[in-house]
């Protein structure tokens, strides 16, 4: 996976009816974009450490041209 | 397979001296049940949901203490390019139910019984279906064909 800042990461749910989750990159901690990351979730603002794995996606992140 | 193949759901990191109540509030929006404590690079700690039903709010204590307070160390560990061999082999010997995949020493994931046995009943319910089907709908032997002349 590669990530820059400003991307966010979904994460798929793990069970049925499970929602996705979903969190936003604030710094990049592995060589060339690769991870870990440091994130901050979208509900709560509370911030960890990223390894992502099969379960998880890249949105980058796309400026508004306005 | 390597255990990294098998390594199916993110790893979510947190610092020693984080307290409990972010600790609990990162589980909750990753929807991980553990969380792996980093010092730096080092791997020096691991918590659970259960840890947190048990060392904190079942004794009273405030939920501004140091995750490292109430965390489980030293933790069992299994090489990313490991034989899956080596992950049975570590459920086999130690009373976890998760495992750190560290790759030259360093955390890159977890890996957890209920992903494996998912994994493999999934995989058991492949073998099953044309051996069901087979029971189900009968063997059809395949016509001799016509000679010709």
């Amino acid at each position: 996976m590669r990530a820059s800042v400003g991307d966010r990461i979904v994460i798929d749910g793990h069970h049925v009816g499970e929602p996705k989750r979903d969190c936003e990159v604030l710094d990049v901690r592995g060589p060339d974009g690769g991870p870990p990351y440091l994130v901050r979730w979208a509900e709560n603002g509370h911030e960890a450490l990223f390894f992502p794995s099969s379960d998880a996606h890249v949105h980058h992140y796309e400026p508004s041209a306005h | 397979m390597h255990t990294i193949e098998a390594t199916r759901r993110s790893g979510i990191a947190v610092a020693p001296d984080c307290t409990v109540a972010h600790a609990a509030a990162v589980m909750e929006q990753a929807g991980v049940g553990s969380l792996v404590i980093l010092d730096g690079d080092e791997l020096v700690g691991i918590v659970t949901d259960r840890d947190l039903v048990r060392r904190v709010l079942a004794q009273g204590r405030p939920a501004d203490v140091r995750v490292d307070s109430v965390m489980s160390a030293p933790v069992v560990t299994v090489d990313a390019d490991a034989d899956m061999r080596a992950v049975f082999d570590a459920f086999r010997t130690h009373a976890v139910r998760r495992l750190a995949v560290v790759r030259d020493a360093k955390f890159v994931g977890m890996t957890s019984i209920d992903d494996l046995l998912v994994q493999r009943v999934s995989e058991l319910n492949d073998l099953c279906r044309p051996v069901t089907a087979e029971i189900l709908f009968g063997h059809h032997e395949t016509p001799v064909p016509a000679t010709i002349g």
